[in-house]
């Protein structure tokens, strides 16, 4: 009797909307080259609050991505993903005929850590200032964090498994890790992915209780993590949707596999303990590479957490070397996201899609703006090192104390 | 305000509440269509509904929010508004 066929879950497309690019080809640009785009907040409303700096996306065209009725129907968070969604399809070569052929074997799957903020301050303002009668039915659904996933299924047809992961900033690999599980039970693909809009009044005044945000002045100086100028994280807006889909159907169907998702694990440790982080993070790694049946010596790169936070900072480094031993401190380790600022859930996406755009380019992208690190790592800091990475780990921790590991694998 | 709403006033509702985009000679031909069918759901007729009655200073009937097509919303709605004037 042959050996059953087993199903390994690959990523085949990946669509950005990030600060620094609009589109994977840009997102990856600036990636790969250090840009930081932190700069001053300018969303309206919002230049008399205490956080200064954040990573706006600034050349998105929501009307340009999305038809009218969903511009008044959902929020900018659901634009994004529609607008990533749609990138990663195209990248995957899965056209709305191939949906709409099989619209059961594709499913949809988001995590999201602050809803449809704007959203919903727009229509609350409209509560208070005119009245209940004043406020538009779909006020219902556009604020809640699984918008983006019923809008992306009904939007193009997707009838399989949907779900919405909320477990904190790391929910977003969770989501993909959730995605990768669905496909190895059956389903040919899943839309998977995070994208955030954290930046408008109401939901940035929310953000401002987390002792973790940086309210610094400088973008240069405002998100420095592994130094001894960390001082909190910046926030940011956008994210990635990337295409999850059974191997061998991406094989069947000529399109490039990407990388496979080869494990993950996830822990809790409880909100700001980031002390008890250590513990949580590194046994995370550890479940992870057991799932993926990956040595230590075999991680190549690390996509790093780096909230920015010192006790948080020194927590993930102490992982880092708990886990993978003394390869911890040899192996190259990034964090691409001090350029970008920190989209909570859409934050280790965008490390995932950088993730696989590094093995493919054989090229670890910078930690944009910090130099000096004062932890026991290799931080890649200054310009992109050339590696032939082949598999890449990408942390995640969240405020309230979830931790997540993913293993990405180039497929051989 | 005029006391009867038009297929002019629908289509501009249909746009303000929920963004879709009709014109109206193609409400009237599409007079005894489902809503569905122009891309309207029911949040966007509840929220249409609502937009009236603000306009108007007066409650439509249950039924407004789960009439069809555009003829029997307009009969509906029409009447109500006559009867009230």
């Amino acid at each position: 009797m042959n050996a059953p066929h087993v199903r390994r879950a690959a990523v085949t497309g990946i669509g950005v909307v990030a600060p620094n690019g609009t589109s994977t080809d840009a997102f990856w640009k600036a990636t790969q080259e250090g840009v930081s785009i932190l700069d001053r907040v300018t969303r309206e409303g919002c230049e008399h609050l205490p956080l200064r700096v954040a990573g706006e996306v600034r050349s998105f065209d929501a009307s340009a991505a999305v038809e009218e009725r969903y511009l008044v129907q959902t929020d900018r968070f659901t634009h994004f993903a529609m607008a990533a969604a749609d990138l990663a399809l195209t990248d995957a070569r899965l056209g709305q005929a191939d949906v709409d052929g099989a619209p059961f074997s594709l499913g949809v799957v988001t995590a999201a850590g602050s809803g449809g903020g704007e959203f919903g301050q727009r229509e609350l303002q409209r509560l208070w200032g005119k009245g209940s009668r004043f406020v538009g039915p779909y006020q219902s659904i556009a604020w809640f964090y699984a918008a983006s996933t019923g809008q992306i299924s009904i939007r193009r047809g997707f009838k399989g498994p949907c779900s919405v992961v909320a477990a904190d900033e790391a929910g977003g690999l969770d989501a993909l890790a959730h995605a990768a599980r669905a496909v190895q039970r059956g389903t040919d693909a899943i839309m998977a992915g995070s994208t955030e809009a954290p930046l408008a009044p109401y939901s940035m005044v929310c953000q401002l209780g987390y002792e973790e945000l940086s309210t610094a002045e400088d973008p240069a100086r405002a998100y420095l993590p592994f130094t001894e100028g960390a001082r909190g994280f910046v926030p940011a807006e956008g994210g990635a949707m990337l295409v999850v889909e059974e191997e061998t159907r991406a094989r069947e169907r000529g399109v490039p596999v990407r990388a496979v998702i080869a494990g993950h694990a996830a822990t809790f440790t409880g909100a700001s303990r980031w002390e008890l982080s250590r513990d949580g993070l590194a046994q995370a790694i550890r479940g992870a590479l057991r799932e993926a049946r990956c040595a230590p010596e075999e991680v190549d790169v690390v996509f790093a957490d780096a909230l920015g936070v010192p006790e948080a900072d020194r927590a993930e480094a102490l992982a880092i070397t708990d886990a993978l031993g003394p390869h911890g401190r040899q192996v190259p380790v990034t964090a691409p996201k001090t350029g970008t600022g920190r989209g909570y859930c859409a934050a280790p996406v965008l490390d995932t899609a950088a993730a696989v755009l590094a093995m493919e380019h054989g090229l670890i992208p910078p930690t944009p703006n910090v130099f000096d690190i004062c932890h026991d790592l290799d931080l890649v800091t200054g310009r992109a090192r050339a590696a032939e990475p082949r598999t890449a780990l990408v942390l995640s921790r969240g405020l309230m104390g979830s931790n997540s590991a993913l293993v990405l694998r180039l497929a051989s | 305000m005029s006391a009867s709403i038009t297929l002019e006033e629908l289509a501009e509702l249909m746009k303000q509440a929920a963004g879709i985009t009709v014109a109206p000679q193609d409400l009237e031909e599409q007079y005894d269509s489902a809503f569905d069918s122009l891309g309207l759901d029911s949040l966007g007729l509840l929220g249409i509904v609502g937009e009236l009655e603000n306009r108007h200073g007066t409650p439509m009937p249950p039924d407004a929010e789960r009439c069809k097509t555009p003829r029997q919303f307009l009969d509906l709605v029409n009447s109500t508004l006559m009867a009230g004037a």
